[in-house]
């Protein structure tokens, strides 16, 4: 009975995840059996190991989102993570690693400058990370110019062209990342109290809820997931340049919301985004195939987006 | 002797200045910097120049505001122009001239806002999402109908609006007495009312979908003619030159202390938003800084002007 009961639940907070969960399953069904090659388990492998980039950067997203924010300098972190990890990597450091954690610790340090002024200060999330965006934008024109920059990191080259058992390492890095990421929201004390500040912000900083440090927190979390993913897209691109990044702010938001995460805070689940951002992809994928130009490959996917909207991202209280 | 109601009008117009001193504040500071590095600025002509360069900015602050006063917001701003300027620069060659450029942007823009409206005010979807995935429709189409910077604006229009003449300026002024006369209407104090409290406005008899349905059409209008005017400045359309103005516009009206919650701040803040930054970047041009210290300088101006007022607050909280 408890099962049972436990079950609906279930189905009901994350209804809105699994919507999104079984049109991937459909797109993915129907795509194998029109289009050749696309239910290989090759290029499916490469469609999820693309969809990793957006699922880094949406766990941060999505923990911005839960706690009522929104992080627009995701695309500035990943593009500075992208550009910082060359400039640091020394033939000293024979692994690579040492280079590796001084760009988190950037990441996370942006992250960290977010999180003061949105958590302390009482600034508006959307105008401090937009803020903090642009003024990223200035300083990486002052460091890269307009010059792409390659990097040789041996751990890096290991994240990008490794397979373990047949699965990328990428995926894997994403999976443990979704993992902890999940345990953190809904399994501990630190993580539900996400969810009431982002339900009821005043209601939660009378019950007690050190709704300034959590806060903080959560955009430190989301400066060190794009730091990630912006390491993982310089492992697959090779160089970073500015403007690497810039894509996925926008696929970020999209695939929270896709995932049926609710915008305005207090409700959802990562495990939304991660078929969120499988989803972007796919459909990206999908439109590659058709062969349409830039123009309509991005009418497509707005459409696209809009049409879905009925059926993940509806919110009453609005 | 001033009748109670005209009391009354002042003193609540008095009172949605608070908040603002911080920003009215720095504006004045900047202004005097500005004409003190460049006295040339007073000139007629100079301030016409300046205006203009102003302009664009300021019609997409306030499309942003209308938007954001009813609780909502446009991530599409500037895709819009663009597609606004690629719409003016390839239709103004037609057969109809500038009349028909000028009613294929009514269109659009009543067309587009329409879609959003429908979307956010009929299908109570976030407009943050609807938007944003109308950012990537309206940039598509932009680039299928022009792929790369073309068309023709007509000189004389170019010459008119973007020219010698101060027309930016009146037609700043035009737009300001529109906007009060909008907002002596039942759509025009719905739109705060519907902002600050639908459930409320909704009770008291405000039709909450055709206030907001209006506000979209009025500001995708607005967004439309802004790229007529950027068209007109450059001569042609341009399937990307709206991009950065997106940022601008929030940012601009977010420093006039517009709210994201709906309901909060005033048009006049928004205006000032856009002229502090405009000021800004030509001061800074002024003084020869690089590119780069323009982008940290209005990051860190931002940040300092909204912050102003919010640890004043918690000092006084403190206290």
């Amino acid at each position: 009975m408890n099962a049972v009961l436990r079950l609906r639940r279930f189905a009901t907070t994350y209804s809105r995840s699994l919507v999104a969960y079984a049109i991937v399953a459909i797109l993915w069904i129907v795509a194998s059996l029109l289009i050749g090659g696309f239910g290989a388990y090759a290029h499916l492998r490469y469609i999820v190991e693309l969809a990793a980039v957006i699922g880094l950067v949406g766990i941060g997203q999505t923990i911005a989102v839960i706690g009522g924010g929104i992080d627009l300098s995701v695309s500035a972190i990943i593009t500075v993570t992208a550009i910082i990890l060359p400039l640091v990597t020394f033939d000293v450091d024979a692994t690579g690693l040492g280079a590796i954690g001084l760009a988190l610790l950037v990441a996370a340090g942006i992250g960290a400058v977010n999180g003061l002024g949105i958590g302390y200060l009482g600034l508006p999330p959307l105008i401090m990370t937009l803020a903090m965006a642009t003024i990223l934008q200035g300083l990486l024109i002052l460091i890269a110019g307009g010059s792409a920059i390659s990097v040789t990191n041996p751990s890096l080259d290991w994240l990008g062209s490794t397979h373990v058992l047949t699965i990328s390492v990428s995926i894997i890095l994403w999976l443990v990342a979704a993992a902890v990421c999940l345990f953190w929201l809904h399994g501990t004390r630190s993580g539900s109290l996400i969810f009431a500040i982002g339900a009821n912000p005043v209601v939660s900083r009378l019950s007690g809820v050190p709704i300034r440090r959590l806060t903080a927190a959560t955009y430190v979390v989301s400066g060190l997931c794009a730091g990630l993913a912006g390491l993982l897209l310089l492992s697959m691109n090779g160089q970073g340049y500015v403007g690497i990044g810039d894509p996925y702010l926008l696929f970020s938001i999209a695939a929270v919301v896709l995932g049926g995460t609710s915008i305005l805070g207090g409700q959802g689940s990562y495990l939304g985004t991660i078929a969120g951002a499988v989803l972007l992809v796919t459909m990206t994928a999908l439109i590659t195939v058709v062969n349409a130009s830039e123009g309509w490959r991005s009418v497509i996917l707005g459409c696209l987006i809009l049409a879905m909207l009925p059926l993940s991202g509806r919110d009453q209280s609005r | 002797m001033l009748g109670q109601g005209a009391r009354l009008y002042w003193a609540i117009q008095w009172r949605r200045n608070e908040g603002l001193g911080a920003l009215f504040l720095v504006l004045v500071v900047f202004a005097v910097i500005y004409a003190g590095l460049f006295p040339g600025i007073l000139a007629v002509g100079a301030m016409a120049k300046f205006v203009q360069g102003w302009f664009p900015t300021a019609m997409v602050a306030a499309a942003e505001t209308i938007v954001m006063l009813t609780g909502g917001i446009d991530l599409s701003v500037g895709p819009m122009v663009s597609l606004g300027s690629v719409v003016a620069a390839s239709t103004m060659q037609g057969p109809l001239g500038i009349l028909g450029g000028v009613l294929a942007l009514l269109a659009l823009g009543t067309g587009v806002g329409a879609i959003v409206g429908a979307f956010v005010a009929i299908g109570r979807y976030p407009a943050i999402i609807v938007t944003l995935a109308l950012s990537f429709v309206l940039r598509g189409v932009a680039l299928l109908i022009m792929p790369r910077p073309g068309g023709f604006v007509p000189p004389s229009l170019s010459e008119f609006l973007a020219g010698s003449h101060p027309t930016a300026a009146f037609l700043l002024v035009l737009l300001i007495i529109l906007w009060k006369l909008y907002q002596a209407t039942p759509l025009g104090i719905g739109l705060i009312a519907v902002g600050d409290n639908a459930e409320g406005a909704y009770r008291s008899g405000v039709s909450v979908t055709t206030v907001r349905m209006s506000a979209y059409i009025l500001s995708a209008n607005l967004q439309a003619f802004t790229g007529l005017y950027v068209a007109a400045q450059t001569g042609s359309g341009d399937p990307l030159i709206g991009e950065p103005l997106t940022l601008a516009a929030i940012a601009a009206a977010v420093l006039g202390g517009v709210g994201f919650l709906g309901g909060q701040g005033a048009m006049r803040g928004a205006l000032a938003g856009s002229l502090l930054m405009s000021i800004l970047i030509n001061v800074m041009f002024f003084m020869g800084l690089p590119l780069v210290a323009q982008y940290v300088v209005q990051g860190l101006i931002i940040v300092a002007t909204v912050s102003l007022p919010l640890i004043r607050t918690s000092l006084r909280r403190a206290s």
